[in-house]
């Protein structure tokens, strides 16, 4: 039953009123109300009984107001049973005419079966019923409020069911619907990322088709908030384990791992959703899929339903060019080259749409249509229209939020102008940069422009968040503190003010002063490119420093900096604005500072290996082994590139690269020492010496003396004279029997270094010994007539020419006395000074061979000391009887020489020590020798041939007697040259003093060196002059031969 | 809503569309053929696919699967208690047409819209 059946009722009821009505005056008399009266007062009831039901089923609540009209119904029958009046309320709407009617029917029946008797009364004595009637008026305005009520109450009723889903949820406000402790709890479990729309959907699926069986989900809910709260579901339930069951067999979700119970306070904030911003027409966006993936794009247009705008591009377009102009399929053709849409790398670049170059190859595509003013082109299906590109995208493949658009993007929106800034539209810009970053400091001077508090003007004294709080600078409100909100604010300047730009725009860092202002947009006047630039205030600081150019101050020459993931690139030259840069590739480029990424400090040492494996770091010095075959320090290594620096070369500053597999160490920095095995260039085969020497180290060489006890280098100062310390000097701290740990002045380092390496100073003297002679008891002291001997030298110098070479020649002979020792000495003994390479190639064949002089030398000399020097050399074994006999007569000769000649005048002794000089020459090794001991003093001459002849015969026997026999001859000759340089070098004088000295001294022997040295004065002023000579040669051959003199001299002389 | 049920396959999620008025998603096909559960008797989108694409909207977030309506306190917060069983979002972005604004406010119903925007208004 339903209102339809009351309606057809009461409308049957109706007409029965109506014929109640008309037949009241007339037809009722009949009694055929009797007839009529048992059905009509059974319908009513049912209909209430119905009506009560059906109440029931509408509106449980609506119990009471259905209880209401019964009570009346009970009461009215006694009283009323006039029908009109039902009638008129019938007028009334529709429901509720319902129940008056058939209210009013059924009381209207049940009166006439109650009160039939009084009705017939009434037709009697119409007076009643005027009487009735006025009774019934007044009944007819009680019913009438009740009627009223009623209907009230049915418009409750009804209206509500009507509207009720929406004015439930319309009525209560959020804050009465927060969760309580009756309502289900919800749990979060985790879940796989990016699946939890489909775990909703499983979910959805097993509670469906779970519903009609024994277990039935008994879950309320479940939800995902996908972006908000990734890799999580949220399921709603009064009990954990529905949530097992819920999410048993799902996939993706994980509920065995812990499960959250969210906590009643937080459950609404897990449907908290916020609105997005508004997209107007100009916001900036950027595009973000496929060939315009990343450009940034304005607004045009929203549409209406809030999903799709159009927006507006530069296009990306090749015009077809590059591929087949036939193929008419556009689409495709745009595609292809970037097929690989995740690539970006070949797309076009940013232009607006040219007609002249679309007609070129596709004018069958193009189409124009104009509207007023604006030109509009359709082309391959895309409109464009001033240039642009013009699309209709839907929201979700445009990015809305944090786009950042730069002022270099913007400009290309900027509407032709020649100065595009000022047509920008910088305010629209303005409005979607101001989100992104306070830009305000403490002590900008700041101005608001918006709001009540438009036109202060105040100092920021602190930012937090969004909010500047100021001191007010003007005005009546001067001195108070405020506080603004960020939008409302703008920086401000006057003109003439020192700003330096900030951020925002490609012109960061200029420094200018400011020219005009118009609104928040600042023009001022570069201290550097004098050029006008136009930046927001907001970009702008009152600038400290004074004309910097800043951009050069982040990246310097030579700096490694990053260009992108794979590209580094090493600094070959700064500009203001850009910056020179050879890249891994060997690219040169010239780019901005913006387009580098960042500067790549080298924190950790970076090591790589050359083509030969051994290690090269930064710093090296290495070569390419092909190629130009460069060289270059090392100044960046990058992976297996290496940045070379080469002062020589002139283009890219010097900078070059190349692989660290093309290039092979030189010299490492700091002379770290390359692996053992590692094949860099073995400087020790390149040095004749050292090759000798290498054969036999240290075999052949006579070992130093040795000394029990302590070791006579500790605390000794010393030079280093080989190796990557060398020149440093030192005191040894420690040492073993072959190595020395010295600490160094410089470094204040302690380094190991073997002792044959080290020089030692004398204490007395200040000279410097090598190793071998140090330890030779004796040793010390003498170098001092050594190093004299030299300057004695000096003296003669134009003489000397031809004269040296002599001497070099007698380095010859020394050398093989020095080898004697060692060849070692030798060497160090070269390290001294310059002797170095002279002394040896000198006193070998080579360093004949090298003065013209000695050339000539070597004619003279040649046959006599080349013989007998060589000779001995040849052979280590004769060496060491060479070295002995050889040095002994120069070394006494030097220490005589020493002493004497200090005191004495040298060009005297000089000419006399010539004379005797030669004969110490002519023993070969001791010429030499003596020759330098010969400057010094007028003695020496006469110790030299002492000296030698006391020690050096002996030893000398086999060897010396030759040697020196053969020598004396060419001194002779030196003495000749001598005395006279070149005439004179002939035999006299020498062949004179020398062959007598010599003799002498061989004579004397080392019998004592007494009686050698008095030969020596004797000798001396004959003798000296050679050595004196031998002074300028003097480095190489005096040195060594006053070494090795000393000692022996020393022994003779002390006995 | 008689039609079956409301589950949708991952490879229809892209025709998802969700209702501006009561939020319930289902794939643009069912709206067309079955309307809006909730919303059938006022705004009818049976039939009406360009008035479906007005009225709901394929930008939505969060997924809600809503089992028992009434007791669920997910559904009271969302003001969806005295919906059908189904699945709703939680957010739903778009404006919804004038007529169809017009079709509610014939039928007494206040549109909230549930993209966000109300969040301060309670």
């Amino acid at each position: 039953m339903s209102t339809s059946n009351l309606l057809n009722h009461g409308y049957d009821v109706d007409e029965d009123d109506q014929d109640f009505d008309t037949g009241h005056l007339d037809q009722d008399a009949e009694g055929e109300p009797d007839d009529e009266a048992p059905p009509a007062g059974g319908q009513p009831d049912d209909d209430d009984e119905e009506d009560d039901e059906e109440d029931d089923e509408e509106d449980d609540e609506d119990d009471e107001d259905d209880d209401l009209p019964q009570r009346k119904r009970a009461r009215r029958p006694p009283r009323n049973q006039f029908l009109d009046i039902e009638a008129d309320v019938s007028d009334e709407d529709e429901e509720d005419p319902d129940e008056d009617e058939e209210d009013g029917a059924e009381a209207g029946f049940i009166a006439d079966d109650a009160d039939r008797p009084e009705l017939s009364d009434l037709r009697q004595y119409p007076r009643d019923d005027h009487r009735h009637r006025e009774l019934d008026r007044k009944h007819e305005a009680e019913q009438a409020e009740d009627m009223e009520q009623i209907a009230a109450g049915f418009k409750e009723r009804h209206g509500r069911s009507a509207r009720r889903r929406m004015e439930d949820s319309q009525v209560v406000p959020r804050r009465l619907l927060l969760p309580s402790v009756n309502d289900p709890s919800i749990w979060g479990v985790k879940c796989k990322p990016g699946k939890e729309r489909e775990i909703v959907f499983s979910i959805l699926r097993k509670q469906e088709e779970l519903a009609n069986t024994k277990t039935p989900l008994q879950i309320t809910s479940a939800f995902e908030r996908g972006n908000t709260m990734p890799g999580y579901i949220y399921v709603e339930a009064k009990k954990q384990a529905d949530v097992m069951h819920a999410l048993q067999g799902v996939s993706f979700v994980y509920p065995m791992t812990k499960m959250i119970l969210v906590p009643i306070k937080e459950m609404p904030d897990l449907l908290f959703v916020m609105k997005k911003a508004e997209i107007t027409p100009g916001t900036w966006v950027r595009f973000k899929r496929g060939k315009y993936q990343g450009d940034l794009a304005q607004v045009e247009n929203v549409l209406a339903s809030g999903l799709e705008v159009k927006i507006r591009m530069v296009p990306r377009l090749d015009y077809g060019n590059g591929t087949d102009v036939d193929d008419p399929s556009g689409s495709k053709r745009k595609r292809n080259p970037f097929g690989k849409s995740g690539s970006l790398a070949g797309r076009p670049p940013q232009r607006l749409f040219s007609e002249v170059e679309a007609r070129k190859n596709h004018a069958k595509y193009l189409s124009q249509t104009s509207q007023g003013m604006k030109k509009l082109f359709t082309y391959l299906g895309d409109e464009y229209e001033d240039g642009y590109y013009i699309k209709d995208v839907k929201l979700n493949l445009i990015q809305t939020e944090n786009v950042n658009p730069t002022l270099e993007e913007v400009s290309k929106f900027a509407s032709g102008g020649d100065d595009g800034t000022e047509s920008l539209d910088l305010h629209a810009l303005a409005q979607s940069l101001k989100k992104t970053i306070s830009t305000y400091q403490v002590g900008d001077t700041v101005e608001v422009y918006d709001g009540e508090q438009n036109g202060l003007v105040g100092r920021a004294v602190s930012v937090h968040g969004d909010i500047v709080t100021l001191d007010v600078l003007e005005g009546p409100l001067k001195g108070k503190r405020t506080e603004v909100p960020f939008k409302g604010l703008r920086k401000r300047f006057n003109p003439g003010d020192h700003v330096k730009v900030t951020g925002g725009s490609r012109f960061r860092d200029e420094v200018g002063m400011v020219l005009r202002i118009n609104e928040d947009r600042v023009t001022l006047i570069s201290d550097v490119g004098m050029t006008e630039i136009t930046v927001f205030s907001k970009d702008l600081r009152e600038a400290s420093e004074s004309g910097g150019m800043e951009t050069g101050g982040k990246y310097d020459l030579h700096d490694l900096v990053q260009l992108d993931a794979t590209t580094v690139a090493c600094v070959t030259k700064v500009d203001r604005e850009s910056v020179r840069i050879i890249d891994q590739q060997g690219n040169i480029r010239t780019i901005m500072p913006s387009q580098i990424a960042s500067k790549l400090s080298n924190r950790r040492p970076n090591v790589a290996t050359d083509r030969n494996g051994s290690e090269i770091r930064v710093g090296d010095t290495v070569k390419e082994t092909g190629g130009e075959t460069r060289s270059g320090v090392i100044l960046h290594i990058f992976r297996s590139f290496a940045f070379l620096h080469n002062r020589e070369e002139t283009s890219n500053a010097g900078v070059f690269v190349c692989r660290t597999g093309n290039v092979a160490t030189i010299a490492a920095k700091g002379g770290r020492i390359t692996t053992n095995q590692s094949t860099g260039p073995d400087l020790t085969k390149m040095n004749p010496a050292m090759q000798r020497n290498g054969r036999s180290p240290d075999a052949s060489a006579i070992p130093p003396p040795r000394t029990g006890g302590r070791d006579k280098t500790l605390g000794q100062t010393v030079t280093i004279r080989q190796g990557p310390y060398k020149g440093l000097v030192g005191i040894v701290k420690d040492a073993t029997d072959t190595t020395a740990r010295v600490e160094l002045h410089t470094k204040n380092k302690i380094v190991t270094i073997e002792k044959v390496k080290l020089g030692f100073k004398d204490l007395h003297t200040g000279a410097i010994k090598p190793y071998q002679d140090f330890m030779r008891p004796g040793g010390r002291g003498d170098g001092g007539g050594y190093s004299r001997s030299p300057s004695m030298s000096s003296d003669r110098p134009s003489s000397w020419g031809g004269s040296r070479s002599p001497q070099s020649n007698f380095s010859g002979p020394r050398t093989p006395a020095y080898s004697l020792g060692n060849k070692t000495p030798a060497w160090l003994s070269s390290n001294d000074g310059s002797r170095t390479p002279g002394y040896f190639p000198g006193s070998k064949t080579p360093a004949y061979g090298m003065d013209g002089s000695r050339s000539s030398y070597a004619g003279n000399k040649t046959p006599a000391w080349n013989p007998s020097s060589r000779t001995p050399y040849a052979s280590d074994t004769d060496r060491s009887t060479w070295d002995a006999g050889s040095k002994t007569p120069g070394r006494p000769s030097l220490d005589s020489f020493m002493d004497s000649n200090s005191t004495s005048a040298n060009p005297s002794n000089n000419n006399s020590s010539y004379s005797a000089r030669t004969p110490g020459a002519s023993y070969n090794a001791s010429s030499p020798d003596f020759i330098p001991p010969s400057y010094s003093s007028k003695e020496l001459s006469a110790p030299t041939p002492g000296g030698p002849i006391s020690a050096p015969t002996p030893s000398a026997l086999s060897a010396p007697t030759p040697g020196p026999i053969s020598a004396p001859t060419p001194r002779d000759a030196y003495g000749g040259a001598w005395g006279g340089p070149e005439t004179a070098p002939t035999p006299a004088p020498y062949g004179a003093a020398p062959t007598p000295g010599a003799s002498g001294s061989y004579g004397g022997g080392g019998a004592s060196g007494g009686g050698s040295r008095d030969p020596r004065g004797g000798y001396y002023q004959g003798a000296p002059t050679p050595a004196a000579g031998y002074g300028n040669p003097r480095t190489p051959g005096v040195w060594a031969g006053g070494d090795d003199d000393e000692i022996r001299y020393a022994e003779p002389t002390t006995p | 809503m008689s039609g079956g049920s409301n589950f949708v396959a991952p490879g229809q999620y892209r025709h998802l569309r969700a209702c501006m008025v009561c939020s319930v998603v289902q794939t643009q096909q069912k709206f067309i053929k079955d309307g809006c559960p909730n919303c059938e008797d006022y705004l009818n989108f049976r039939g009406q696919p360009d008035f479906v694409d007005d009225c709901t909207s394929p930008v939505f977030e969060g997924l809600i699967t809503l089992r028992d309506p009434k007791n669920s306190w997910v559904a009271k917060w969302q003001r969806l208690d005295g919906y059908r069983k189904g699945v709703y979002a939680v957010k739903v972005s778009g404006n919804l047409p004038v007529e169809a604004s017009e079709m509610l406010a014939a039928h007494n119903i206040e549109y909230r819209p549930r993209d966000g925007s109300d969040i301060n208004q309670d």
